[in-house]
């Protein structure tokens, strides 16, 4: 039903390789999960159609490659992003501690000032955690990011992360610019109520 | 809506990996790194003139590199694909999902080129195009070309 689509959404998702980025989208767009899921080449595209507050949004995501070799090159793709989701894993502490250089690495090279970003500490089902989840809210409060956590292994958390975001993106003044597409925003001093409640955010 | 085989390259971030690869070029001296990065913004450019110099750089490089085949494989597959030239860009995606038949990517890759091939009619020729062809056999497939641009 191509018609009912209001517009498209230009995701990112980055963040160190291995942390589980690939796998997010994976489970979020097929509902799948492949324990043997090789390292992104480069950067890697899908999309994605999501029905949230109303509308019918067209998500067009680009996963990047998180191995060195590829890093002079991934930046080329944050241009026109909307929202941008940061990836940790919770079992590996640095990892976590990567996430100040990614975000400034977004800082420097996405073209709209008002990106929204949402990081996501995945890998929840494995035992030995080394980053708890009041360190990842603090830093993301500090950073005025959103977070959640989840589990592309599991499923936990991954529809909402992307969720959360899109509903977001939705609200931001920014918005308004395309506000004659015919999309309904939400009143903006008012603001929708979260389209996942059970989730966590800060 | 842009796609892996329609979003294209910043004209700066060509300027910036063409200085890099021609220093080292001059200085004799070239980096896969830098031929690398070259070629992958070559086969992004909007010009099929770069695309096919983006080509033949990652030809050489998988002939010559070992370390890099996949990304190589990956990207030519890409640059044949904007080219139009979809046999070629086939043989690439077969010769990569015969070494690692689940990667997620380059499945990916092929539906999106089959799609573009569709959509331009060409669903015929994909059949006749299907032939799995070895990885050497790509190699010196890869040769023919470069030498015939080259001279
Ligand atoms: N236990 C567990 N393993 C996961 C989870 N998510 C991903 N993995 C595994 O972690 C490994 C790396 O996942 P990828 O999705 O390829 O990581 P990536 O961030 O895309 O890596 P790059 O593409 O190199 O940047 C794979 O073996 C996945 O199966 C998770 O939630 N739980
Ligand atoms: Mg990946």
């Amino acid at each position: 039903m191509d018609e009912d689509i209001l517009t498209t959404l230009k995701l990112l998702i980055i963040g160190e390789s291995g942390v589980g980025k690939s796998s997010l989208l994976l489970r979020f767009t097929e509902d799948n999960f492949d324990p043997e899921q090789t390292l992104t080449i480069g950067v890697d595209f899908k999309t994605k159609r999501l029905s949230i507050d109303d509308n019918t949004v067209k998500l067009a995501i680009w996963d990047t490659a998180g191995q060195e070799r590829f890093r002079s090159l991934t930046p080329s793709y944050y241009r026109d992003a909307q929202g941008a989701v940061l990836v940790f894993d919770v079992s590996s502490y640095s990892t976590f501690a990567k996430l100040e250089k990614w975000l400034l690495e977004l800082d420097t090279y996405s073209t709209k000032s008002n990106i929204v970003k949402m990081i996501v500490g995945n890998k929840i089902d494995v035992d030995n955690r080394e980053v708890s989840r009041e360190e990842a809210m603090k830093f993301a409060r500090r950073h005025q990011t959103l977070y959640i956590e989840a589990s592309a292994k599991t499923k936990d958390g991954v529809q909402c992360a992307f969720e959360e975001l899109v509903h977001k993106i939705i609200q931001t003044p920014l918005w308004e610019s395309y506000a004659d597409n015919g999309l309904q925003i939400g009143n903006k001093d008012h603001p929708a109520e979260s389209s996942c409640g059970y989730c966590t955010l800060s | 809506m842009a796609d892996v085989l329609t979003e294209t390259v910043q004209p700066e971030d060509l300027k910036r990996f063409e200085k890099i690869y021609h220093e080292q070029l001059y200085r004799n001296d070239v980096t896969p790194k830098a031929q690398f990065e070259y070629g992958w913004c070559l086969v992004r450019s909007k010009y099929s003139a770069d695309i096919k110099k983006g080509i033949i750089l990652l030809e050489e490089l998988y002939r010559t590199h070992e370390e890099g085949q996949r990304d190589y494989l990956y990207y030519l597959a890409i640059g044949n694909a904007r080219l139009k030239e979809y046999s070629k860009a086939l043989s690439y995606v077969r010769s990569f999902l015969s070494i690692e038949p689940g990667n997620q990517q380059v499945i990916n890759l092929h539906q999106t080129i089959k799609k573009k091939m569709e959509k331009e009619g060409l669903v015929g020729m994909a059949m006749a195009g299907g032939v799995v062809l070895a990885v050497g056999a790509i190699v010196g497939f890869g040769m023919a070309i470069a030498s015939k641009v080259k001279s």
